[in-house]
């Protein structure tokens, strides 16, 4: 063996106890959960026969798959504007506008989801403005539904829309913006013909990455939908927990791991999903 | 289904105690007259070190783990000597216990389950059959109390509460007034679970409350899909309690300890009606191959026995007794707010727990599709 294998042997050999321990503890028990799709109520594929019959998985994928792609987009729509402010401010301000960025992660999805309710309830801190100024004469339903779900969810993910998208468009010269003005581009055409074209594999990346967290959110969609909207995460809980139909629902936790390892898999084919989410090289 | 009402019971008694409305050795008698109280895993080894027989109680979770012994378990370990009663807090559930008593190492004796769940352990073979010449069916007001599969020591109800502010007019009486959204506006509140939610539909209908079962589940859930958008829907107690606080609804289903906080806090501006009201039992169920063998038939039968310890919880939690003789020792100020008083079960109908046991399950799965439909 070459010196340069012996080495490297070292250096897995390292990883080896934690990685024993990820599959001891995490990967097999997943697996064994996720393997009683397959076996209850009885052997075999009945489970995922649902997929297809069963009015009520349909209903609960759409939701799901409705929600986060509504969630995605406007997400990003309103990160891409905060990490392109953030990227052309000098150093000083960029480090007070990833601060603000920043704080909301550290606070409880709970109490997010909570002061959401207090602002958009009926007597709400939105409506009672709102019926102050004579906007409205009955209060808006601006919680216990979708719309609900989704300003509490894009308040959660703007800053993960942000990281991704910031660091993309770090590496972008701006002595090549400055090139284009020069070559008689205007304002639009720079950041149009440039800038965008130059930043999409940020967002890209941005894309994929909330787009993967909505589809697993719980409390946010428990607590704003007022028991009404079910998203593949509460409705997993209620299988197991409630319904005791385990099989039913380890099969859509399968679905969703699938569904989520299949996303990162095309993506990472298109952009280098490693170096945009910080492992370097 | 998520939190059961035995949970809602301890937040309730957590809330009272901090703020100071009950005092500690009060709480602490309600909740062991109940089964709630656990004394923890150092009592158990303890009495194991000592070797007297013990018998396990299996509650929900409990505020002070040194208050069972001193509260609940000495008046039965005085009557039995060489018995000793620990408290374990797992939370007996349906699915729990069934995988307790299929490893084959059964170790408890008495859990605070549902009547329903009790018809649906019962049918499978994995709880014991009420020794009815042990336990005592007169020691409860009605044979729903004391079903083939398990007893209840203590009551609840699901009761109309409303936002008496809302309608000056008048307020809703019944579940058809519930439904009526043109004389009633407003957003209704249930939670989202098939139990009494269904029963109250069916009055909706029109059935007579005298003869209410079977339900006739199609009507029932086609009656739920008229007001599902007009509504919105709670899991848990505290959540069905605020919905109302803040005006969010107008009307709910509720269980009445719930209630009657919110008549009390709120100065009268939000109340409730036991008219249709589903009363239902707090069963407990014996494990098959449960340790205690017969002492724990005894250990039910004194639960029922006694009215004085199921006053106290009336009075701390609001939990209803079940001892015929209990009805006449509750203080005046407390009637009101008792489920099982004659005057407000005469208004209630008794929720019927084996009908439930044997369609709850597949129920259940049809509200929440029609719910989140």
């Amino acid at each position: 063996m070459r010196p340069a294998g012996r080495h490297a042997l070292g250096w897995w050999g390292l990883i080896l106890p934690a990685f024993l321990l990820m599959t001891a503890f995490y990967v097999a028990p997943i697996l064994q959960v996720l393997a009683i799709s397959f076996t209850e109520p009885q052997p075999g594929l009945g489970n995922y026969e649902r997929l297809l019959t069963s009015e009520s998985v349909q209903r609960v994928i759409g939701t799901t798959l409705r929600i986060g792609v509504v969630t995605t987009a406007i997400a990003l729509l309103l990160g891409y504007a905060l990490a392109y402010r953030i990227a052309l401010s000098g150093p000083r301000a960029q480090r007070w506008w990833l601060l603000a960025v920043l704080v909301p992660l550290w606070i409880s999805v709970l109490v997010r989801a909570f002061a959401w309710v207090t602002l958009l309830r009926r007597q709400g801190l939105v409506n009672q403005g709102l019926m102050a100024a004579g906007a409205i004469e009955q209060p808006l339903a601006l919680v216990w539904n979708e719309f609900g779900i989704v300003v509490g969810m894009v308040h959660y993910m703007v800053p993960y829309a942000v990281l991704p998208m910031l660091s993309a468009m770090r590496e972008i010269d701006p002595r090549v913006l400055a090139a284009a003005r020069g070559l008689g581009a205007g304002r639009a055409g720079a950041f149009l013909r440039v800038f965008l074209p130059l930043s999409l594999p940020g967002v890209i990346a941005a894309g994929v990455l909330v787009f993967i967290f909505s589809l697993g959110f719980y409390i946010t969609p428990a607590i704003l939908g007022g028991g009404k909207t079910l998203m593949a995460a509460e409705w997993i809980k209620l299988q197991i927990l409630d319904l005791i139909r385990w099989g039913l629902g380890a099969m859509l936790a399968t679905v969703l791991v699938v569904a989520i390892l299949a996303t990162l898999a095309v993506f990472s084919r298109l952009v280098n999903l490693r170096r945009l989410f910080g492992a370097g090289g | 289904m998520g939190q059961s009402f035995h949970e809602d019971c301890l937040d309730l008694a957590r809330r009272a105690l901090s703020r100071g409305g009950v005092d500690r050795r009060g709480a602490l008698r309600a909740l062991a007259a109940m089964g709630l109280v656990a004394a923890g895993d150092a009592v158990t080894q303890g009495a194991q070190a000592q070797g007297a027989r013990e018998l396990v109680i299996v509650n929900w979770g409990g505020v002070a783990n040194e208050g069972f012994a001193r509260h609940y378990g000495a008046p039965f370990e005085a009557a039995n000597p060489g018995l000793k009663v620990v408290q374990n807090s797992t939370g007996p559930s349906a699915g729990r216990i069934k995988s307790m008593v299929e490893s084959g190492s059964v170790t408890w004796d008495l859990c605070d389950s549902s009547a329903s769940s009790s018809r649906v352990l019962g049918k499978g073979n994995l709880v014991q059959r009420i020794d009815y010449g042990v336990v005592k069916k007169s020691d409860a007001i009605d044979e729903a109390f004391t079903l083939e599969y398990g007893a209840a020591p203590y009551s609840f109800s699901s009761v109309l509460a409303y936002d008496s502010s809302k309608f000056p007019n008048g307020p809703p009486q019944s579940w058809a007034d519930f439904w009526d959204q043109r004389r009633f506006p407003g957003t209704r509140l249930l939670r989202r679970d098939a139990l009494a939610v269904m029963d109250a539909a069916q009055m909706a209908l029109g059935k007579d409350p005298a003869r209410l079962y079977p339900l006739d589940a199609r009507a029932c859930l086609a009656k739920l899909r008229e007001i599902r958008r007009n509504a919105v829907f709670w899991t848990n107690g505290s959540e069905s309690e605020q919905f109302l606080r803040t005006g969010e609804a107008v009307m709910g289903q509720i269980w009445h300890t719930r209630a009657k906080v919110l008549e009390q806090e709120t100065n009268g501006r939000i109340k409730f009606t036991w008219n249709q009201g589903l009363l239902q039992a707090g069963i407990f169920v014996i494990p098959r191959g449960a340790p205690g063998g017969a002492a724990t038939q005894r250990l039910l039968a004194s639960m029922l026995a006694n009215p004085e310890p199921q006053v106290e919880l009336l009075k701390f939690m609001g939990n209803g007794p079940t001892n015929p003789r209990a009805a006449a020792l509750v203080p005046a100020e407390f009637r009101r707010f008792n489920p099982t008083d004659p005057e407000n079960a005469r208004q209630q109908v008794i929720l019927d727990g084996n009908w439930w046991g044997d369609h709850y399950t597949e129920l259940n799965a049809d509200v929440v599709d029609v719910i989140t439909g």
